[in-house]
Formats: structure tokens, sequence, C-alpha cells
């Protein structure tokens, strides 16, 4: 684990000049944030605070979180706490909302996303996904829990959906907590231009980086884009010498192929020995949030990998020199 | 006291860890005890009362030890098959203790109309045999009869403060949840607290080392100088024979704790004679070995140190009869000595250390008392209270951490039994490997145990008031979520304020809606309120009032409990050696520390009144969603017909989720309450009163009293759970945000008691990784000034009530990697996923 001391070694390890952004107009930079999530003990070493992005470039099917995935705010809602009054449904001028037995429906082409709702409800059922906040703002929330972070090894993580397709604002965040000391960590999946990705390594003490598939064809299937642009993008990561973790989601039928987790072990191992992968098992939990947004679930029949299939991917990563991990 | 280097060894560390305290011994031994029914045990209350008839005429100190040793030499005594640690309260295998002299009318009550057989607690009795029934209805009925007719406290109270005053009381203590005087609970033969009076007194270092003889000879040299040196000077002859009889009755009772002791050698011997397995017949030997020694002298090994902790620990028990919050100590300062020396004599393996000190929980857990309804309403209905204190930093700056700290928990993690109650003393340099165990054997262990207490603050609010440091730091937790000093502090009298309570009354212009009283003061009518400042004023005006009649009461009460049941706390006197030279027990101030003896004010539902501002605030005056009339009359619907209003309460912002606009209000309830209630001094010592925010179950029973509340609460249920509790399901995020608000500013300065309460669930703690995390959570909870943290783990039910629930458990997360939701969220098939994840401990 880093320490406070530890990370302002790597800093200066890098020869980062410390710039000042505080009072200058890099704090205004607005970014869409749907959730800010604290003492969050899974993504990163320590205590931290995670800050989700909302918006990203690519659209996986397995996705769990799909709130995550649209740019703009959107309205959410809770079912188990509706009590089917239909109040929301008379305040709404776009005709866009109904609500029956089997909970409440928004009709996403229709919906505006004013948010008399979500005011007209008062069993906080609806709730808007994504605010727009400055990047000062985010950082007040943030800094609530430095002592936190200090004695726990820990700091803060930004994730998205994807932290490169906002990418000011991503830089300008990270680089205000690094210039305070706070240990901050990059989840993301790759798809941003090098240039923003290269402003904000400077700012970044620890990269997790997902791959789903090393066939460019396969990945496009998948996620809907080709996977060159990521393929790069993580060499340019180990050239920076910022470590990283790879995490690989295994999705039963998708990307577990014998062939396709070799090509992977033996890419990754050729760029670098030092990166760890880690298996992240598929599972089912996302599906709720599907529904809260009335959007189908693809893969609803699709159930989590088995224990020994894991084990055996873990394997055949490890035989490449790599340190492998599965996440439960 | 023992200093050690509290590094353990990582071999020692492994060696312990890998001890089998349930071995097939303690396992047939527990399950036993699990398997038996609550019986009702009256030979104790039947001894009590024979001899009180045999001692009329004595002084009452005398009377009382001549029962208690009546009691010890006469009643039953049983060794069961393979038992190691001997000394059980009763003949059966779960035998419920009473002692009716105390409170005959409740017994009369229960026996008459079969009450016997509910099951609301585990500690309440299903079963009494019909001979015993009788003999019981006998000794209740005869106690019905002599008992004072008349109970002194509450005429002295009424002559004082008038009749009206006892409606601030009555029915679960509305404003004032007076510890003595109730109009209708039945007190018995001293119709006050009596023998139990605000007592905590619990087997002491000193004595278990030293022995009871060393007491014994104390009182006696005492006797003899006073006779010799003429104490009774003019005018104080009085003092000098209750100091003479004070000093008998120690005597006495050490004597009868002594000779119980022998009946239980004796018995050894006995049934070793007739013993065939060899084994077995070697152990009995040693039973009677041991009990021929202790507690009469110093232990000379470990076994014997256990053996004289059990036998003290049961005699505090039966000495206080009614109050059970007989605690334990610090039994890793208390054992190690002799721990140590039996280890580096080869006497003794760590293995066999772990036996013994798990057979000796089991015989704390099997003490048990009969609950009787009354008190069963307004205590925490099976909670017992022997608290156990572990670690701690000396005068010298050395970490008392040892060995036995470490097989304590081992002990409380595998033996998996709702009591004792763990403490551990945490301070800032405390071995991370130390922490980890303790943290993993909360995971195991489940609900709140260990509970970490901030040593440095405890210390220095001891040297704040003028204990000497090798005083102050030796500290220990004690009764429901209190400390005191080990050389006999005693808390004198203890009465809640509920503050939720006044608010509400404060709502209504000091006119209480359940009673239709004007019990408090006029302090206006907050329909016409414009600003929450006018709030602020009508309430702490309305505190002010009750903490003078509050304090006015407790003068009274402790004087008239003093006068008339001089006898109480005798066991205070056997057990803290300045109460010897003093003549007086601890309560009366006798023990080194007088000034030690302040009251304690139990403060309740602080944050409940932050929260009622904030959504007044929030939704009267600043949205204008409702006015201050509407709000009044949907509260005085209990919400029916006003659910939208409720809801608005209810979403309106929480104390608990590191938002500055209610924790400011918060911060400002709390500390001006804090100076209200400790600003007048207390009348016995001229001292600061200190609080009291435990949790127990007093958020209970004066929720009961309350209506409903701004902050969307129904009426008459629970308060917030702890002093720096949220409301239940309201702190939404996480605990980061809820430390943050509870340690806005020095709520616990004041406090004897202040817990922080947290749920976590089990997947939080499932690597080593995460227990750090823990660990640092706990670090920076006390660097922030934090008094008392306890983690409670939930399990798969907590999962089931939030399924069939979800709108009290809205903020439950599921977490796993890159993800997390809210359980309620989940549909329910994968709900039961990841129920049956957490029972694997893998979610
Ligand atoms: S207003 Fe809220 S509770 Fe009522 S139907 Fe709409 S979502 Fe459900
Ligand atoms: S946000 Fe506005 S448009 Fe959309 S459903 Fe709610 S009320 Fe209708």
């Amino acid at each position: 684990m880093v320490g406070p001391v530890g990370l302002l070694q790597v800093v200066r390890g890098h020869g980062v000049p410390r710039v000042d952004c505080k009072g200058s107009s890099m704090g205004e930079i607005m970014g869409t944030v749907f959730n800010i999530q604290r003492y969050s003990i899974d993504d990163g070493p320590g205590i931290r605070s995670t800050v989700f992005l909302k918006g990203c470039p690519l659209n996986c099917k397995w996705c769990s979180n799909p709130e995550s995935q649209n740019r703009n705010p959107e309205i959410s809602h809770r079912d188990s706490l509706c009590s089917k009054c239909g109040i929301c449904v008379q305040v709404c001028e776009a005709a866009a909302i109904t609500v029956d037995e089997a909970g409440v429906h928004i009709d996403r082409d229709r919906c505006n996303v004013c948010g008399k709702c979500i005011d007209a409800c008062d069993r906080e059922v609806l709730e808007l996904m994504g605010r727009s906040m400055t990047v000062e703002e985010v950082f007040s929330q943030l800094q609530r829990d430095t002592d936190y972070y200090e004695s726990s090894g820990g700091g803060v993580t930004i994730c998205g959906g994807e932290a490169l397709y906002q990418p000011e604002f991503t830089f300008a965040l990270l680089k205000r907590c690094r210039e305070v000391g706070i240990h901050t960590c990059l989840d993301t999946a790759g798809y941003g231009t090098s240039s923003a990705l290269q402003r904000i390594l400077q700012y970044t003490s620890l990269v997790f980086y997902d791959i789903k598939h090393l066939d460019a064809r396969i990945h496009r299937e998948l996620t809907g884009k080709q996977n060159g642009l990521i393929m790069r993008n993580l060499e340019l990561i180990i050239r920076s010498g910022v470590p990283v973790v790879i995490r690989v989601p295994y999705i039963p039928g998708h990307n577990d192929s014998k062939e396709n987790i070799e090509a992977l072990a033996k890419t990754v191992s050729g760029m670098s020995k030092e990166a760890k992968v880690n298996l992240l098992p598929y599972h089912r939990f996302g599906m709720g949030k599907y529904a809260m947004l009335d959007r189908r679930y693809e893969l609803a029949k699709l159930l989590p990998p088995s224990k020994e299939d894991l084990s055996k991917a873990k394997e055949i990563i490890e035989s490449f020199g790599l340190a492998c991990e599965v996440a439960v | 006291m023992t200093i050690t280097d509290s590094m353990l060894s990582k071999a020692n560390a492994k060696e312990i860890k890998s001890v089998v305290v349930m071995t097939e011994r303690l396992k047939k031994l527990k399950r036993e005890w699990e398997d038996a029914d609550p019986v009702v045990y009256v030979d104790d209350t039947l001894l009590f009362t024979k001899s009180w008839k045999e001692t009329d005429g004595l002084p009452v100190d005398l009377r009382w030890a001549k029962a208690f040793a009546k009691r010890l030499e006469e009643c039953p005594i049983l060794l069961r098959d393979d038992e190691l640690i001997v000394g059980s309260l009763t003949k059966f295998t779960r035998g419920n203790n009473v002692l009716v002299a105390m409170k005959p009318r409740e017994v009369l009550e229960m026996a008459k109309t079969g009450r016997f057989d509910r099951k609301l607690s585990d500690i309440s009795a299903t079963y009494i045999d019909p001979e015993d029934l009788k003999l019981l209805i006998e000794d209740a009925e005869y106690w019905v009869q002599h008992m004072p007719t008349v109970n002194y406290v509450n005429e002295a109270l009424k002559e004082e403060l008038g009749e009206g005053h006892f409606d601030l009381m009555f029915d679960r203590g509305m404003v004032f949840e007076g510890r003595a005087v109730r109009v209708d609970p039945d007190r018995g033969l001293f119709q006050g607290w009596g023998a139990f009076g605000g007592g905590i007194a619990q087997p002491t270092m000193p004595v278990i080392h030293n022995g009871l003889n060393h007491v014994i000879n104390l009182a006696k040299a005492e006797i003899d100088k006073m006779v010799d040196q003429g104490a009774c000077l003019p005018g104080a002859s009085a003092a000098a024979l209750r100091k003479y009889y004070l000093l008998k009755a120690t005597i006495v009772s050490c004597e009868a704790i002594i000779a119980y002791a022998h009946r239980y050698a004796d018995l050894a011997r006995d049934l070793a004679l007739k013993e065939r397995n060899p084994v077995r017949k070697q152990e009995l030997e040693k039973i009677a070995e041991v009990c021929d020694w202790v507690p009469g002298n110093r232990p000379r090994n470990y076994w014997e140190a256990v053996q004289s902790l059990r036998f003290l620990h049961l005699a505090c028990w039966k000495e206080s009869s009614e109050r059970p919050e007989v605690g334990i100590g610090r039994i890793d300062q208390i054992l190690y000595p002799f721990y140590e020396e039996d280890l580096a004599q080869g006497r003794l393996t760590r293995q066999e250390a772990g036996e013994l000190l798990g057979a000796f929980w089991l015989k704390i857990r099997e003490t048990e008392n009969l609950v009787t309804i009354k008190r069963e309403h307004r205590a925490a209905p099976g909670t017992l209270l022997p608290d156990v204190t572990l670690c701690g930093i000396d005068e010298n700056g050395r970490d008392l951490t040892n060995e036995l700290s470490w097989l304590v928990l081992e002990v409380m993690r595998q033996i998996k039994l709702s009591e004792p109650a763990v403490y551990i003393r945490w301070h800032e340099g405390m071995d991370e490997d130390f922490m980890l165990h303790a943290l993993e054997c909360n995971r195991d262990f489940g609900g709140g145990n260990p509970a970490f207490l901030n040593d440095k603050l405890g210390t220095d609010r001891y040297l704040a008031r003028g204990v000497k440091p090798e005083d102050a730091t030796n500290w220990l937790a004690s009764g429901c979520l209190g400390y005191h000093l080990e050389c006999g502090e005693h808390m004198a009298g203890m009465f809640s304020i509920n503050q939720a309570k006044i608010f509400e009354l404060t709502l209504y212009n000091g006119f209480d809606p359940r009673t239709k009283k004007q019990l408090g003061l006029q302090t206006g009518d907050v329909t016409q309120f414009t600003s929450l400042e006018q709030f602020y004023e009508a309430f702490f005006q309305q505190e002010d009032y009750f903490a003078e009649i509050l304090r006015k009461h407790y003068f009274i009460w402790w004087s008239s409990e003093n006068m008339n049941s001089p006898m109480s706390g005798l066991r205070a006197a056997m057990l803290y050696e300045d109460c010897i030279p003093a003549g007086l027990t601890s309560r009366e101030g006798g023990a080194r520390y007088p000034v030690c003896r302040a009251s304690w004010i139990g403060d309740r539902g602080i944050t409940d009144v932050a929260d009622d501002l904030a959504a007044i605030e929030h939704l009267v005056f600043r949205s204008n969603k409702f006015t201050m009339a509407e709000l009044l009359d949907a509260m005085a619907a209990n919400w029916e017909g006003h659910d939208d209003i409720r809801q608005m309460c209810l979403n309106a912002p929480k104390y608990g989720n590191d938002d500055d606009f209610v924790d400011e209000i918060f911060n400002r309830v709390s500390l001006t309450t804090q100076m209200i209630l400790t600003g007048r001094p207390d009348p016995f010592t001229g001292e600061k009163p200190m609080l009291f925010k435990g949790a127990a179950a007093g958020h209970v029973t004066q929720g009961a009293s309350v209506g409903a509340l701004p902050n969307g609460r129904k009426a008459g249920t629970p308060l917030n759970d702890a002093g720096t509790s949220a409301m239940p399901g309201m702190d939404v995020e996480g605990p980061t945000a809820l430390i943050n608000s509870a340690t806005k500013a020095p709520h616990a300065w004041e406090t004897v008691g202040i817990t922080h309460n947290m749920k976590f669930p089990k997947a939080m703690l499932t690597s080593t990784a995460k227990l750090e995390n823990l660990a640092a959570l706990v670090k920076i909870f006390f660097a922030r000034g934090g008094w008392h943290i306890q983690f409670n783990i939930h399990d798969s039910d907590e999962l089931l009530k939030a399924k069939e629930n979800p709108e009290q458990y809205k903020n439950v997360l599921v977490r796993v990697g890159g993800y997390s939701a809210y359980f309620v969220d989940l549909p329910p098939e994968l709900q039961d996923e990841i129920i049956a994840r957490t029972l694997h401990e893998v979610y």
C-alpha cells in the first residue's frame, strides 16, 4: 500500500511540475457525475472514495452499471419503494410516466428530465441519475475523508462510465487530488485519445485497465467498438511506468475461450511482466438497474462462471509469468 | 501491575489462534446449558428470609451480611460432570435466582398469574416446580406483609416537589427515567434500590491477588485500632458504630465466601473418592486443592486465579441480588502474572489455559437472575452486563496488551456466547496484528463484540478530575456502557433525561399531549414562531427548567436512600481497601476518590432532536412545504391521513450523512445541552455531573412515551439507539460520513458513555486488507475524539428483513468489484442469491 509519504515520492519521481490549479479556471470544469461512493474498499488499496462518471463510448452487453452508459442525466425508479399512488403520472407534463402493477415505466423518448416527478414523489422512488458538478464541488466532497485515506493507504478512484470520455474533468480532478497528496486510481476501459490519457497519467498513482477481448472483430461485436486504440493505450500506460492492474471481465460464452485468454496473457506479458491481471467473474446483479431505467437486459439467462473454469483461466494467465487473481 | 511487551511473537500468536477452546468437555457443558430450560430457583430466597427473621433487631449491615452468609453456607451446591471451574448459583443447569424480599409484589403477581411460563427473553424463567411455587408464594406473601408500606423516597419527593412531579417519571419515565424512584414498581424490603443502589462493584485485582484473608485481617486490625484509639469522639459515635458494624459485616461476608469455597473442596474430595476414571479422579482432587486455597489466599497458579475470580464474581452477584451489573474487569491483567509464571515453569500449556478460560466463560453465562415483568420493561432484557476489559496504557505509557488479551478474544470467538461483552482499551500504538485479531473475532462473533474504547480519553478525563496517574490509567468498562476506576469509583445516582420528550413538550408549549397536563414551562406557541432560533430558545429554556428539577430530585432521592438503606454496597467495602479505614462503602464516598462518585445523567434523544429541528428548518422555514400548524396536525394524528407530510419529514436532511446543515444543528443542541446539564454542580461532591449517552434498551422504553416527531418518527416507537446513532436506515453516505457527523464537535468529553454503533455487512470484512481498512476507520474515529465504537456485522438475517421491508433498508449496499447497488433494488431472485452468498460469507 502506498502511504502518504510514498505518494509524494511517486509524484517527485515522475518529475511532474506541481502546478496549483486552485483558484484557476480548472476548478470550474464541469463533469457529469452519477455517484460518489465513500468508504469504497473494492476499488483500489485502502479506504477510498470512488467518483462514478456518466457516459461511456462502449456498450458492453454485460455492463453491470447501465446508469453509467448514457452521457445525459436520466431518471431511474426504485420500484420496491413505490406505493403506486400515481402522483408522478399527474405531474408529468410530457406524459412520459406510467404506473401499473409491475411498477413505474418511463418513456425515455418523451421524458425531458424536467425532474417534476422526482419532487412530487414523497417516497424517494424516483432519482435523477447524473448531475453536472464542477471539479471543486466534487473535490470538496472527496476531501472530507482525507484522514481516512491517509490512515489506510487509500485515496480516490475515478471510474465510469468511462473516465476518458470526460478527459478535461478527469485530468483536473486527479490533478487536484494529487496536489494535496491524495493517492489516485484511474479505472478505465481505455477508449479515449492517447494525448488525453498521457496528460491524465501524470496525476495517476495506479491504473485499473479493462480488457474485454483480444480479437478486434469480436471486440466490436461485444462492445460496439474495435480494440486497437485500447491496446495502444495500454502500451502507453505501461511505458509511462504508472503501475497497472489489468481487469478482465470473465463472461461465459463471450470472451472465456482458451484462445482468447491465451492471446490476452501473451500480449500483456509481451508488454510487461509486472502488470497484474484480475479476473472479474460475470455476475447478474446489474439486472435490477436495467429495469430501473426501462431497459432490457440481454444476458438475463446467462449464469456466472464456475470456479473450475475461473481457476483454469487463472492458470493459463500465470503460465505466462503474470500474477493473476480472481475477484470475489 | 504486570508490564509486558505488547508485541506477541508470531509463533505465540499462531499457537493462541490454534487453541481449541471448545474441547469435547466444553462442547458438552455448553450443550447441556443450551438444552436446559430455565427453572425458577427458590432456595436462595428462602434462606434469606429465614436469616432475616433470625436477626431481627441487629443493625442492618450485619443482618444483610448474615443473610448473605447463610445463603452461601446452606444452599445446595453441585459440581457437574467434567467441570473444571466450579461454583453454581443454583442447583439447576439453568436456574434463575430470585430474592423475593426485594420485589415481593412483582413476584407474587407473577406466581399467581402463572406468568413464569412466558418467554420474553432468554433469561425469563419458563418453569417452576409446583412445590417450589407454593414456597415462593408463601415467601412473597410474607414479604408483602412485612415490607415497609410507604416508599420513603417517594414521600420525600412528593413533599418537596409536589404530586405532579411524578408525571415526569410515571410510565417508563417520560422525562426522567429515574433509576430509583418510581411510583409503581416494587422495591421491596428497602423501598429504594437498597442494596444495589447505583452500584457497580466487581472482583478487583488487589482482592484476587491478596486473597480475602488479607481483607479480613485489615478489617480486624481496623476494629482493634478503633477500640484502642478511642474513635468514639464526641459527636462521632454514630459514625463510629456504623463503621464498626460495616467492618464486622465485611468480615462475616468474606469468611462466608471462603467457607463456600471449602464446601466445594469437600464435595470434590467426596466425588474423587467415588470416581472410577483415573483422569477425572485427578481433576477432582485438583479442584479440591484449588478450592481449599482460594479465594482466601493469593492464588499459587493460573487455575487458582481463574477459580478465585469465579468465586468472587459469584459472590458479588449473590450479594447484589437484583442488579446484575457485576463486571469481570481487566481479566488479562488480573490473571497474567499466574499465566506467565505457569507457562515459564512448564506447568501450563496455552491449550489448557484456553480451556480453563472457556470453562470460566460458561460459568459466567449460567449465572442468571429471574427477571420480573417490571424490570424487564425498563431494563435491557437478556442483558447481564458482566463486562470484560482488555489492554490499556499504564501510567508509564506502556501498553499492557499481553498474550491473555489475545487468548480472551479467541475464547470469545469460539465459545460464541452473547456475554460477557468484551471491551478493548484502544490506543494509537496498538499492535496492528492484535487489532486485526480483534476485528477478525468481531467479524466471526457478529454482534458488537469486542467494542473499542478510547484509552487516552478515558484516562484524560480522570486526570482532569485530579486522579493520580497510576489510578487514572487503571479504569475498566462497567455496566451498561459506562466505565469506572478499579480502585472503587462509585457512580452515585443515575437519571436519564429524555430530550425527545422535552422537545415534544416544547412543541406544545409545555403541555403534554399524552397525560393532558402542563408539565413544562410555557415557552410560546410554536405556530407563531418565525425562525429556528425561537425553537432553540424555547427548547433550551425547557431543558434548563427540567435540569433543575432533576437535580433537586436527585438530591432528595440520594439522601433518603443513604439514610434508609445504609448497608448498600457492602460488597464494595470488601473489594476496595480504602473503604476499610474510611468506614464507609464506596457509594457513600469511602473509596479512594470520593469526588469520582458524581451523578450520571443519562442523556437520550439528542440526534432525534437535531433531526426534528432540521426538518422544521428545511420544510417549514426554507421551502415552505407546509406550516407548523399543519405539521402539528399531522403529528397529532400520528401521521394518519398525512402520509405526504410524513414522507417529506422522513426525506428531510438527517444527521449521520456528513451534511453540515444538520450536523451544525446537532452540534449546537448537543453542546448546549451538555452545558445545561453539567452546569449545575452535583449536590454531593460539588463536581460536574457526567453525562451518559448509552445504548442498551433505554431508547425503547423512553421512546414509548414520546409522540410523533417532526423527523417522521411515529408515536411510541424507539428513539435512535445510541448517543451518536443516526435514525435507522437514514445514514446513507457510509461509515466515514457517519463518523464525521458524530465527531465534528467534542460530544464525548463530558460523558462517561457515548456509544457509536455501526453496522457492516460481513462481506466488508472478508480479507485482511478489508480488516485493515476497518482498523484505519477505528483509528480515525478515535483521532477525531470518539469514545466508544462497536460494529455489528450483518448477516443473511438482516438481508431477509431488508427483502421484506425495503423502506427501512434503503441504504444496504451490495458490493461486487467495480459494481455497487442497493440491495432493495435487486429482483427477488437475485436478492436470494445474495442471501445465499452471504451465508457463505462472500458477497
Ligand atoms: S409518485 Fe412515487 S410512489 Fe407514487 S406512483 Fe409515482 S413513483 Fe410510485
Ligand atoms: S422527469 Fe419530467 S418528463 Fe420525465 S418523467 Fe419525470 S416529470 Fe415526466
